[in-house]
């Protein structure tokens, strides 16, 4: 069975089809409801777990939103891990990429929220990606051409394809994307700006910073990373920051 | 059907094939090696594998186009494909085709064992299989 991913321009339309065909296939439904397990799991504020969803990020609050980002990012793959499931209004069609037993899909209303410039720039801050390129979905369904009905069958149905149901490769993807979340949950407080690569245990983890104490960040990354079950092997590269640089 | 799993192996590179086929062995199949794929179709147009396990980045003929001719010709034969270059794309055609399952390399010999017992057991196969720890292939 596959893992949908559903995003609309329509928040409530969109999340009244992702519940509707979770319901027509048997899947689970993982919705904003996993803020609240993910707010008690690492005592974090629930509201604020909610605006990190709903707003785009400003320049005071990136860094501290993002770090939450990861948080609910690795609860939304821990969750994935199990085949079946329906996943709305968690930005997933947007790290699923790449994963062949995800289909992702764009539903448009044809009335869009008033909230989706906004929630256009989450996606470009926080992801790079922009939620209207079609290319980045399975299937993009007009609704003003098609009946929301109709959609949940055209989804329900299209889950169906031989091309869309999980395998040895699309599972150990999957696995590994919530490697690297994981790894990066563990390193983002002390490495902000960590970038975290994983492949069958093999993690590659990239951050910045000065030449002169790359060889201390390298060792407390490893051991930071190493920590994380399922880690095999680390490799950290520093890459030299702008004042390194500037320095010569 | 005989009693044994049949299991048609193709890797143009022989150190996959010298690597997999004792591994497969230990789970009571009976392996047949190829590395030239003409060599593997030449066999396949004769015989049914209940599995054939072939690469998919081969010389002459690719593994798509033995998945196609097992799939037409032997439709009940379960078809594993492996590769080291593995891209969703290439995945979903290879599932579209009627894979049974697609594996990227490198792979441990277990991950294979794991996949060959759920394909024989598919086919209706009583196999005793305990994961184990083992090296990369």
């Amino acid at each position: 069975m596959p893992i949908i991913a559903i995003s609309a321009n329509h928040f409530e339309l969109g999340g009244q089809i992702a519940r509707q065909v979770a319901e027509a296939l048997g899947y689970r439904f993982l919705g904003r409801e996993l803020v609240e397990e993910v707010a008690r799991e690492h005592s974090l504020a629930a509201a604020e777990l909610r605006r990190t969803l709903e707003e785009p990020p400003n320049l005071f609050n990136r860094r501290s939103r993002r770090r939450l980002l990861v948080h609910l990012q690795a609860a939304c793959l821990e969750r994935l891990q199990e085949d079946g499931a329906v996943c709305y209004g968690l930005g997933a069609h947007l790290y699923l990429t790449g994963i062949s037993h995800a289909l992702l899909v764009r539903i448009l209303a044809e009335k869009p929220d008033p909230q989706e410039p906004a929630r256009q720039r989450w996606a470009q801050e926080f992801f790079q990606k922009d939620e209207n390129d079609p290319s980045l979905y399975d299937m993009v369904l007009s609704l003003a051409s098609i009946e929301p009905k109709q959609a949940v069958e055209i989804i329900c149905e299209t889950a169906g394809y031989r091309k869309f149901q999980p395998m040895t490769y699309s599972r150990k993807c999957l696995q590994d994307r919530l490697l690297e979340c994981r790894v990066h949950q563990r390193l983002m407080d002390q490495f902000p700006d960590v970038r975290v690569q994983a492949s069958d245990g093999t993690v590659v983890v990239q951050l910045r910073g000065l030449k002169l104490d790359q060889r201390k960040k390298q060792r407390t990354v490893r051991d930071i990373a190493r920590q994380v079950p399922g880690v095999e092997y680390v490799e950290v590269h520093v890459v030299r920051s702008f004042f390194d640089k500037a320095g010569g | 059907m005989s009693e044994a799993v049949e299991v048609l192996l193709l890797d143009d590179e022989p150190i996959v094939g010298r690597r997999l086929k004792p591994a497969l062995a230990k789970l009571g199949c009976q392996v047949e090696v190829y590395e030239d794929p003409k060599e593997a179709m030449q066999r396949l147009q004769e015989k049914q594998f209940h599995i054939v396990v072939t690469d998919i980045r081969m010389e002459d003929i690719d593994g798509m186009q033995v998945l196609e001719f097992v799939r037409q010709r032997w439709p009940e034969t379960k078809v594993i494909m492996i590769t080291g270059y593995a891209m969703m794309d290439l995945a979903r055609e290879a599932m579209d085709k009627g894979a049974f399952d697609f594996i990227a390399k490198p792979f441990k010999p277990d991950d294979l064992r794991r996949v060959i017992v759920m394909a024989a057991r598919h086919l209706g196969f009583e196999i005793d299989y305990q994961p184990a720890g083992d090296d990369g292939a």
